[in-house]
């Protein structure tokens, strides 16, 4: 294997749900060394010790089967430390010495209060970049405010125009798109700081507002706004200035395809399959792209006579074949019939102490010629304590007694 | 002060949202991102929203937002003629990123030779391989494989997508990370990286996707809109003047709200204790009334001082007089071809809040740069004229 690109990287990572977590686990892919401090003896979000539902059935601890825990966690070494005891803050101080990155994700204030601000970290190590991921950021009315990533996409105005056109707004369903983006915004802001670090030979503080991280993402929201005072409307799956653009039923029940013609490309080889060449001639009404806009329900409705011929997976390969975007809405399922990933090799297959061999999704990229591997799968609560405090230099009565103290632990209680 | 990236020079060979949106950031913490062009101008320059909706190929809301400081150059590369300026373009850069059809992309990375060349990050839907490589795909159909639009929906009613454009943007800001990864191991070890970023992939692997959870138990997600009446209050749920989202379903946050709405008896009652899931109206007896006397703000100051997770669903209007969002200053005025507006400013803050780490400069014109860059990379004023007289540049 050739050397990865964060090779030599020692990243500290003492946060919770998956903003933060994928970021480090991007970062363990490209071959940093990733510790993840866990939070002891309280339990985090993604670690819960009664079953639910996403919890994988069957033996060894609940916290450890947790769906939603194994898919922010891959590549990362494991310690779980109570840092409210002195000997928990020991241990970590000793942690900080030499890392590059400290991730943390606590509420404005309280890593202060534990006697990892801003100021204390920079004592122990003026090379490093410390990050706050609060949802808000660490300054402002809101900097104490808790959420998820559906309250930050509520507040961005994404919410708002999510959904059904004529439904009732509670039926949209919310997402957490401020997680998958965020992850990648923290990858940022930390390799902008070493980058940095290179030239001014100090660390950086970084307060990351995981809402600023959002808000950029959507221009148009904000500029219906401000350059034409309108609030954007719901308009589910239309787009106002192309048709077709929807999502149509397919022949099994409550299955759907996704199709779309921008152009009059497109649209001809639309018009071809769904057995409606006059459509294209030019003196059709539907044969230019102004017509089209006003005949959408009628278009609509040929192309839902098309597609529910078919399964989604057909459909979307006779429309690709003529040069239409097309694609199968897919369900959990069929992620696992891609032909495309299947050849990509993109699944994983990882084998886990607790869920035994599993397949996981794969990987954000590929990088050549380095090697992404899951090389460590989400590891058990815990799992490196011996062996990351042994590198610190700590001896095996000293470990035990930690262990015997509650400083650290590999197991939480119900 | 220095920012932090300005030593740095970035290739855009882009033709949508994403490779826009990948750039974006590196331009705004200070690299020099040269935007190559078709004479038709970068797609995303026709995306609107247009002020007063008269379209305009330099004031559209994308282009706007998210071509800051860069450089314009107009190049026709399908000729050799134009490769040849890209060769010199790309011996300029530290990194050049494709978002172009798979067979184009190949051609402009067949140029990269050795390690004097700069790493590359190719953005394609389906990645570079594969039977799907050649597929057209747009924003919504992207996400369609990915999981999410089939969650984001009810039962038997068409899945749902996000915002328009969304999708190609977290397809972009993840090729951002990886860039800048790259970028990084280049500077460390002198290994020059190819990196792909296939759009499917970059949004299923990330999270938010139901696939690791059906793996796990089995079960398909939940198509029940906003509002889960088996674990809550979690979901969108509507108030005196609009709706607020809740994430209370699980302790310690169910007992907090249950004690800020002044009902701590509903711990004690018998039916939330023991049969929660089938008592979501008998709950709403007591969160309803609460939430009918008080406006969204109020339910969020008032609940958050509880330490419960809510939130109030803004819209536009809302966006630019968001207490939090005065405070830290996020959305910045500025100055570009439609005259003054807002963007949204710092997704992170360097040292201190609003330090001049990041700096939102306004996007270009197309062409703007295209004369200054050929004198840059040697070219004779014949040369130029010669260029530009054969429709290779503009």
């Amino acid at each position: 294997m050739s050397n990865k690109s964060l090779e030599g990287l020692k990243i500290l990572e003492m946060t919770e749900a998956w903003a933060g977590p994928v970021c480090a686990s991007l970062m363990g892919d490209m071959g940093a060394d990733v510790i993840k401090i866990e939070s002891f003896p309280r339990h985090s979000l993604t670690r819960p010790t009664s079953p639910r539902y996403a919890t994988m059935p069957g033996e060894g601890p609940v916290y450890e089967r947790d769906a939603l825990h194994h898919q922010g966690n891959r590549n990362k070494r494991n310690m779980a430390i109570d840092i409210r005891k002195e000997s928990g803050k020991e241990i970590f101080k000793k942690l900080l010495l030499d890392a590059d990155v400290f991730i943390e994700g606590y509420a404005a204030g309280k890593i202060e209060k534990l006697g990892f601000g801003w100021q204390d970290v920079q004592k122990i190590n003026p090379n490093i970049t410390m990050i706050s991921i609060a949802g808000w950021g660490l300054e402002g009315p809101y900097k104490n405010m808790v959420t998820l990533g559906a309250g930050l996409d509520a507040t961005t105005g994404h919410l708002s125009l999510r959904g059904y056109p004529q439904g009732d707004f509670v039926d949209t369903h919310p997402n957490f798109h401020s997680d998958a983006t965020g992850s990648s915004t923290i990858f940022f802001a930390a390799l902008t700081a070493l980058l940095q670090r290179k030239k001014e030979k100090k660390g950086t503080f970084i307060d990351l507002s995981q809402w600023e991280g959002l808000v950029w993402q959507f221009p148009a929201i904000l500029a219906e706004w401000t350059m034409n005072k309108r609030i954007p409307e719901r308009l589910g799956n239309n787009d106002p200035h192309i048709v077709p653009h929807g999502v149509y039923r397919t022949i099994e029940e409550d299955k759907w395809i996704v199709v779309a013609a921008e152009d009059d490309n497109q649209w001809q080889g639309l018009c071809e399959v769904i057995g409606k060449i006059e459509w294209t001639d030019l003196m059709h009404q539907y044969s230019n792209i102004v017509g089209r806009i006003k005949g959408r329900t009628e278009i609509d409705a040929a192309i839902e006579s098309f597609t529910k011929q078919y399964d989604g997976f057909t459909a979307a390969e006779i429309l690709q074949n003529n040069h239409v975007i097309a694609s199968p809405v897919v369900t959990p399922p069929d992620v696992l019939l891609s032909n495309q990933l299947h050849e990509r090799d993109w699944h994983q297959t990882v084998n886990h102490k607790w869920t035994g061999p599993i397949m996981v999704g794969g990987h954000l990229w590929n990088v050549e010629p380095d090697t992404l591997s899951w090389d460590i799968p989400t590891a058990l609560v815990g799992q490196h304590n011996e062996e990351i405090l042994t590198e610190l230099g700590f001896d095996h009565d000293y470990i035990s007694a930690l262990y015997a103290n509650g400083t650290i632990g590999n197991h939480y209680e119900n | 002060m220095v920012q932090p990236l300005n030593d740095m020079c970035v290739i855009e060979i882009s033709d949508s949202i994403a490779g826009s949106a990948c750039t974006k950031t590196f331009s705004d913490y200070g690299a020099r991102v040269i935007k190559v062009e078709p004479f038709s101008g970068n797609k995303i320059r026709r995306m609107p929203p247009f002020k007063e909706d008269i379209p305009d190929i330099n004031g559209g809301a994308y282009h706007l937002s998210f071509d800051t400081g860069k450089e314009s150059v107009i190049i026709d590369y399908s000729s050799n003629s134009g490769l040849e300026i890209l060769d010199r373009l790309y011996q300029l850069s530290d990194l050049v990123i494709f978002d172009t059809e798979v067979e184009k992309t190949k051609k402009l990375r067949n140029i990269i030779n050795g390690n004097n060349y700069p790493s590359t990050v190719s953005i394609t839907p389906h990645g570079m391989s594969g039977p799907f490589k050649d597929r057209l795909e747009n924003d919504m159909s992207i996400l369609a494989w990915t999981t999410r639009m089939y969650r984001n929906s009810m039962e038997n009613m068409s899945p749902l997508r996000n915002a328009p454009g969304s999708t190609l943007v977290q397809i972009g800001h993840t090729a951002a990370a990886v860039a800048v990864g790259i970028y990084w191991g280049q500077k460390q070890d002198k290994i020059r990286r190819d990196a792909e970023v296939a759009g499917v992939e970059a949004v299923l692997g990330n999270v938010d996707t139901g696939f690791v959870s059906w793996i796990f138990t089995g079960n398909l997600p939940e198509r029940i809109g906003g509002q889960l009446k088996t674990r809550y209050p979690t979901g969108i749920y509507p108030c005196k003047d609009g709706h607020v989202i809740l994430s209370a379903n699980e302790e310690p946050w169910f007992s907090r709200l249950c004690n800020a709405i002044g009902h701590p008896e509903i711990l004690q009652d018998s039916r939330f204790i023991e049969d929660r899931e089938n008592n979501w109206q008998a709950f709403m007896e007591y969160l309803g009334p609460y939430l009918e006397k008080h406006d969204k703000n109020y339910i969020f100051t008032h609940l958050q001082e509880h330490g419960v997770m809510v939130a109030p669903v803004l819209n536009a209007s809302d966006l630019l007089d968001d207490p939090q969002a005065k405070a830290r200053k996020s959305f910045v005025k500025i100055d570009s071809a439609i005259g003054e507006h807002y963007l949204a400013g710092a997704p992170f803050h360097l040292n201190k809040i609003n330090d001049e780490s990041f700096k939102l400069k306004s996007a270009p014109k197309l062409g703007a740069h295209t004369n200054m860059l050929l004198n840059e990379l040697g070219y004779t004023k014949e040369e130029i004229i010669a260029l530009f007289r054969a429709k290779i540049t503009g």
